[in-house]
């Protein structure tokens, strides 16, 4: 008996599309990726294979879910929290204790104090988090909290765990680490359904990939396996080593060869334009021994600066101070941001609405002209006339990157503006900056060092609220500073002497 | 004060009270009560300014609507523009109710806004609330500072989008606070499925009761809840035996000094 097993599985939201139906098993001690563009239905079906939208939703479910052989929407809350840990994407939303201890203890309500103690220390352990039970939960990062809900979900030791994007907001080293805790809890028997659009390293970790397309399976097999074309034709990303290995074998080209397509070439530097916006003594704090304070930062028309730093080094902190929105700052003229929840600055009825709301008030003559280019570069026409709310994630975030930059700001604060994105979405929201804040500046904060690297003009590196570093993408990747943990292409291109591009544009050679 | 018990039945004392007082005197100390409650919560402190607004407003608002259509009789009309009157009585009985709803509210955002979500619902259930009925009370007690929190949220967004925080007309300020309504909503809703989602898959069991953990809190916390607890005990039994005089059902005439008290000061 397979511990997952979705049967003809299917789920009809009210108002149309959906999911299915879907036939899938996940083994005992197996890691079934699941992966497709944004939109394709994979939180759906997450959601249904918990057993979640047969209760909780208003529209259709069909076919036969079970886990370890009991339908999980039917089962009392006692068998159930053995059956199934689930994880959502919202991991700020999924908080409801103040104290660690509290939050990952909350499945544990059967257990016997002691025994829960020892569970509550060993899982913040296993997740990375302090071992303080008795730390509060109201300071966290997102990254902190993506990794408080998995510990929360992992701590009961349920037969099934159903994780939807539990890697978006943690940095790379935590990436690796929870990749090699999902590792250790499938070797424990554990079935692992895994949502993920961070796929070179989420196909490292897991033995089989499920890809969805349009709320249908349009492959599955063994993760080295999966289709490198389809995977493109999808708008995922692809294992870049991989896929570079499978690139020089077709073209019949070693290592020196391709370092000799690239001998000589420097990557071309775009002008910089005047200052936009220059700040000194940056400080914020949150409490004892969270401070942020940084001496100075300017940024300059043309620029795209990306901020990278572990979970809790203080991005999201500087980019709020940036936009005022802490303390008794002010927002700045010119100047837009977006969250990382995008939920944050989504109110409008429709998608259309929220585009033309900030060139309406602004009262621009050109605000329709502007509205439909900021839509194309987004891909978001076929959204115009729905609700936000009806969106995937990835979706939401795009429009409110959209609404930002409808707005025609100079100076645009990003933070975490592609989680949630398939790689078809990612390029083309930062095709869309690149067109649309030609003039302006972009300061992005990310984990994703291979977007920084490949994507951005500057590179800042936050550690515990301290700018430790500052540099181009070429100086990181010739000398790594200590705390930046390249990705495994960058690493190769690096020994070869390459510059960091895409596989398929290292392959071809200089422009 | 730690224990969410002793804070639970403070606020049930401040409810009571609430209903029992009728005196505007009495009730707007009841309200003061409340807000030295609220402004002790140093979490409390970014809702003051708007807090005292709202007050102001509710009050404004409930005095002059009530004031202006009391249609009982006697009333004594305080200002004449026209066709409309402001009746004393009516005025008066707004003012009442008005004092009532911002009396049990600040102590109700007292007690939200100094007790994490989870202490809360564990003292609910430790005062023999089921989970799921517990969970409730928790979540519609935090309703009001939820809401509070999500519209400010949505008007920093709009404020980063060039619509104006604040207008000079009253009535396109009004508007703008209603539009606010439609996506306040909406995320509260998004939010509450997701938690309710969560609770679910970690086995939040509704019908359980849990066992009775000691109660805790200082010395000073057990004085002045029992003090607040004999208080409302007494000026609730002092309301009934009042209310058992004015209703015909039974009067004593050793209590006439207490029947005076009631009428002067409850």
């Amino acid at each position: 008996m397979s511990a997952l097993s979705l049967r003809q599985a299917g789920y009809a939201y009210p108002a149309g599309a959906g999911v299915g139906p879907v036939s899938l098993e996940v083994e005992a001690g197996e890691i079934v990726l699941l992966a497709g563009p944004t939109g394709s239905g994979k939180s759906t079906l997450a959601r249904l294979a918990a057993g979640l939208v047969q209760r909780h939703g208003k529209g259709a479910p069909r076919g036969e879910v079970r886990v370890v052989g009991v339908e999980p929407h039917t089962a009392s809350p006692g068998e159930l929290v053995g059956l199934v840990g689930f994880v959502a994407q919202e991991a700020g939303d999924q908080i409801v204790a103040s104290t660690l201890g509290e939050e990952i203890g909350l499945a544990l309500a059967r257990w016997e104090p002691g025994a829960r103690a020892a569970r509550v220390a060993e899982v913040l352990r296993e997740v990375g988090l302090p071992e303080e039970p008795g730390r509060g939960t109201g300071a966290l990062s997102l990254g902190q909290q993506q990794r408080l809900v998995l510990g929360a979900a992992i701590a009961p030791r349920p037969a099934v765990l159903i994780l939807d994007e539990p890697l978006s907001q943690v940095d790379p080293a935590g990436a690796e680490a929870l990749v090699a805790l999902l590792r250790r809890i499938a070797g424990a028997g554990t079935a692992v359904l895994w949502v993920e659009h961070r796929l070179d390293r989420a196909l490292a970790g897991a033995d089989r990939v499920v890809l969805l397309d349009q709320g249908a399976i349009r492959w599955e097999g063994p993760c080295q396996e999966a289709p490198l074309p389809l995977l493109r034709e999808l708008g995922l990303e692809l294992p870049a080593l991989r896929a570079l290995d499978e690139g020089l074998a077709a073209a019949g080209l070693a290592a020196g060869g391709l370092a000799a397509r690239w001998r000589g070439w420097r990557p071309p530097l775009a002008p910089l334009g005047a200052v936009l916006r220059e700040e000194e003594g940056l400080r914020w704090s949150w409490g004892p021994g969270t401070a942020l304070e940084v001496q100075a930062l300017s940024l300059r028309a043309g620029e795209r600066v990306a901020l990278l730093g572990g979970n809790g080094a203080g991005k999201s902190t500087l980019l709020r101070l940036l936009a005022g929105e802490l303390g008794r700052g002010r927002p700045h003229a010119r100047t837009q941001s977006v969250p990382q929840e995008p939920d944050l600055t989504l109110f409008c009825a429709t998608v259309g609405e929220e585009l033309a709301y900030g060139p309406r008030e602004a009262r621009r003559r050109d605000a329709l002209d502007r509205v439909r280019v900021v839509s194309e570069a987004l891909g978001l026409l076929p959204l115009a006339h729905r609700p936000p709310p009806s969106l995937s994630r990835g979706q939401r975030q795009r429009v409110a990157v959209g609404a930002a930059l409808t707005c025609t700001p100079t100076v645009l604060l990003l933070d975490e503006p592609t989680s949630g994105q398939d790689l078809a979405g990612v390029e083309r929201i930062l095709d869309a900056l690149e067109g649309a804040l030609s003039d302006g500046a972009l300061l992005f904060a990310t984990h994703d060092v291979d977007l920084a690297l490949r994507r951005a003009t500057r590179l800042l590196l936050l550690d515990r609220g301290r700018l430790v570093w500052e540099g181009t993408p070429a100086q990181a990747l010739a000398a790594p500073p200590s705390g930046l943990r390249l990705p495994p292409l960058a690493e190769r291109c690096r020994a070869w002497g390459l510059p960091y591009l895409e596989p398929a544009a290292l392959l071809r050679g200089q422009p | 004060m730690s224990e969410p018990r002793l804070k639970l039945l403070l606020v049930g004392c401040v409810g009571l009270l609430a209903v029992t007082l009728e005196r505007p005197g009495s009730l707007a100390l009841l309200a003061l009560a409340g807000a030295v409650a609220l402004i002790r919560v140093p979490a409390s402190r970014p809702y003051w300014g708007r807090g005292a607004l709202v007050v102001g407003a509710a009050v404004w608002g409930t005095v002059l609507s009530q004031g202006l259509f009391y249609a009982e009789h006697p009333r004594v009309a305080l200002l004449s523009v026209g066709p409309l009157s402001l009746y004393r009585e009516g005025a008066l009985y707004g003012l009442v109710q008005s004092l009532r709803m911002i009396a049990v509210s600040l102590a109700g955002l007292g007690l939200v806004v100094s007790t994490p979500r989870d202490q809360l619902l564990r003292g609910l259930m430790g005062l023999g609330l089921p989970s799921g009925l517990a969970f409730m009370v928790m979540t519609a007690l935090h309703f009001l500072p939820d809401t509070v929190r999500e519209a400010l949220e949505v008007r920093r967004a709009r404020a980063r989008r060039g619509r104006p925080v604040w207008q000079r007309s009253p009535w396109a300020w009004l508007a703008l606070e209603l539009s606010l309504l439609r996506p306040v909503v909406a995320r509260l809703i998004r939010r509450a499925r997701t938690l309710a989602e969560s609770l679910d898959a970690r086995g939040f069991d509704p019908l359980r009761v849990e066992a009775r953990a000691p109660w805790g809190g200082s010395p000073g916390a057990w004085a002045l809840t029992l003090a607040a607890c004999a208080g409302t005990a007494l000026l609730v039994g002092a309301r009934l035996i009042f209310l058992a005089y004015t209703s015909g059902l039974a009067w004593f005439p050793a209590l006439r000094p207490l029947y005076g008290w009631v009428r002067a000061w409850m």
